[in-house]
């Protein structure tokens, strides 16, 4: 580590100490997704990065970005509060606001685009068929995967969670697989009785990869007034409070199918990245995390790439699902 | 805007609405891994905290914010960090003040950083203070710990010939916080009420400011930490045919608008309301007569 040295205090500040320090990465750190190659296995999970965030970390060294889920229409979100900490972790109930196709490709992928990393949007729909639409009316987008998020509720059914029914789940993706030349991810929801059917069902249909997983349904209250402090009521948990809980499904997950899997929950240590990859995953996905501290993706990469020469690891893809139990 | 854990929530109303060219001349964000100066206690509930932020000092504006992150070094929780308002910055020094409500357990670390540890912090942020171009005078009225974004607007305004008249409210004495700014500043008049001796009443407060007021109104009003003190605003600002700006508080996780989780709306609608952190914090409390 060279200390910066030579520059105003006033001007050069840790941000800029934290752009510098990029040292040359001689751990082998590229991991592939199917066809799309990454330079690493570090990506925001979708709703967790913007482009707001390009002063504040080097965006550029990211193996991928992933947007915020875009569905057709523009939607406004759930009302407030629409977020809440708990035990080491947070609650959201976002719910999802989005601009629409139309509004999204003119003005937000652009954006994205300019970092020069591979962009994955991720999408979304209320009933199977909005997936198909919007799959559509992202046939000229310039990006690189889809991933589809299968925790929505599908209004057609009782606002069943469409990512819970293996056939439901085989059904929208191949259908987004059939209307795509892209690479498509699925976003699979931790809450199933068997997480490796539905990455099963995701496989048959033709997914390239599985992102596990989304957040659990939690809850939060108010003594003071007795209500629900989400203005939605329930929320979902990440951070690391639910690490472990995702890490057991992540092994689950790659134990029950060929096609890569990427970990998302509650990982915001290097150490963390390389657990999840001993479990199976193929790549890794930040949220919370990012919250926490605006740098922690590079931060991760850079000590990664420094606890991979301390353990030994030349090529960090060999690692990949070699945990004993 | 002041703390997550603060029980002084202001519900917003329709007629909050965007600064005009909100999001525009904004500095841009930056962190610190800032050394702490100074942790100490401040009155009743509140704690004092200097950091050492040499770029968020130099270029922070009137009303912005910074996000603390209460985790230590490695630590992964809290999670979320604060959104706290700047209390006060010293460009020179490369320093900035933050008074924070010791209320919950993220403001209880805060509290907890001794001189000499690093904090984490984000900034600055969020769309501030405006202070038009051929204003004179300026009305600041801040509650508790909402004191804390009016006080940077006196710094600004000091040696600048507008004049600043400024109420500070609070449950009781120990709890009404910004004099020690103010005076600094050199405002030209703060009245400092409270509950305890009856004086920050709504009724009092208004025939106060009338009376101080009415031959020579201010052409700004700024307010925060309550609402009814809002309501009041709102209503001199028609009097007065005064712009009102007001800084909204929310829970938040990162502060640059890009999570949605800090939106107006308590209800839905087709549009998204808009956000606290990066449409806001201080927004226009329009009404139809307020003289434009």
């Amino acid at each position: 580590m060279t200390e910066v040295q030579d520059h105003d205090p006033a001007t050069f500040d840790d941000r800029d100490r934290h752009f510098a320090d990029h040292t040359a990465f001689r751990t082998d750190l590229a991991v592939s997704l199917g066809p799309l190659r990454l330079a690493n296995p570090v990506m925001p999970a979708s709703g967790c990065f913007g482009p707001e965030l390009a002063a504040l970390l080097p965006v550029h060294e990211l193996g991928a970005l992933v947007t915020k889920t875009l569905f057709s229409q523009r939607r406004s979100g759930n009302p407030s509060h629409r977020l809440t900490e708990s035990a080491q972790g947070m609650l959201n109930s976002v719910g999802i606001p989005s601009p629409g196709s139309a509004e999204f490709i003119r003005t937000v992928l652009p954006r994205y685009r300019s970092f020069g990393v591979p962009v994955v949007v991720s999408v979304g729909g209320l009933a199977p068929d909005e997936y198909l639409r919007i799959t559509e009316e992202l046939a000229d987008a310039p990006c690189e995967a889809l991933e589809v998020n299968v925790s929505c509720p599908n209004l057609e059914h009782g606002g069943l969670t469409i990512g819970t029914d293996a056939s439901t789940v085989e059904r929208v993706v191949s259908g987004v697989v059939a209307r795509t030349p892209l690479p498509v991810i699925v976003k699979l929801t931790p809450n199933v009785t068997s997480i490796g059917d539905i990455a099963r069902a995701s496989e048959q249909a033709g997914a390239t990869a599985v992102t596990v997983a989304n957040t659990f349904p939690g809850m939060a209250i108010d003594l003071n007034g007795r209500s629900a402090v989400l203005g939605n009521g329930v929320g979902g948990l990440s951070g690391p409070a639910v690490r472990p809980m995702v890490l057991r499904l992540v092994w689950q997950a790659a134990s029950a199918v060929a096609i890569p899997v990427i970990g998302c929950g509650g990982i915001s240590t290097a150490r963390d990245v390389l657990e999840f990859v001993l479990a199976g995953a193929t790549a890794v996905q930040m949220g919370t995390a990012t919250f926490t501290r605006p740098y922690a993706m590079t931060q991760v990469l850079r000590d990664l790439e420094a606890l991979c020469r301390e353990l030994g690891i030349t090529r960090l893809a060999d690692e990949r699902g070699t945990v004993r139990t | 805007m002041s703390t997550l854990d603060t029980d002084a929530v202001i519900p917003v109303t329709d007629s909050v609405t965007p600064l005009p060219g909100s999001g525009t001349d904004r500095p841009a964000a930056t962190w610190h891994r800032a050394p702490v100066l100074a942790s100490t206690p401040h009155g009743r509930g509140h704690h004092f905290l200097r950091l050492e932020a040499p770029s968020i000092a130099r270029t922070c504006q009137a009303g912005q914010f910074v996000m603390l992150t209460a985790a230590r070094d490695d630590d992964t929780g809290p999670v979320l960090p604060r959104p706290m308002a700047v209390y006060a910055r010293n460009p020179q020094a490369g320093t900035i003040d933050i008074l924070l409500g010791v209320v919950g357990d993220g403001t209880r670390r805060l509290a907890s950083f001794r001189p000499g540890e690093r904090m984490l912090v984000v900034g600055p942020l969020g769309q501030g203070f405006r202070i038009a171009r051929g204003t004179r005078r300026v009305l600041l009225v801040g509650r508790g710990i909402g004191t804390c974004s009016l006080t940077t607007v006196a710094q600004e305004c000091a040696g600048t010939g507008v004049e600043i008249v400024a109420v500070a409210s609070g449950r009781s004495a120990d709890r009404v916080v910004g004099a020690d700014v103010y005076r600094a500043a050199g405002v030209t008049r703060l009245h400092e009420v409270t509950d305890d001796s009856g004086s920050s009443e709504v009724t009092r407060l208004r025939d106060m400011l009338t009376a101080d007021l009415d031959q020579a109104p201010p052409q700004q009003i700024m307010t925060c930490g309550s609402e009814r003190l809002a309501r009041l605003c709102e209503e001199l600002g028609r009097r007065w045919a005064a712009d009102v700006q007001v800084s909204l508080e929310a829970h938040m996780a990162c502060g640059l608008g890009y999570c949605h989780g800090c939106a107006t709306g308590t209800r839905s609608g087709p549009e998204e309301s808009p956000l606290i952190c990066a449409d806001g914090p201080v927004f226009r409390l329009a009404h139809p007569d307020a003289g434009r």
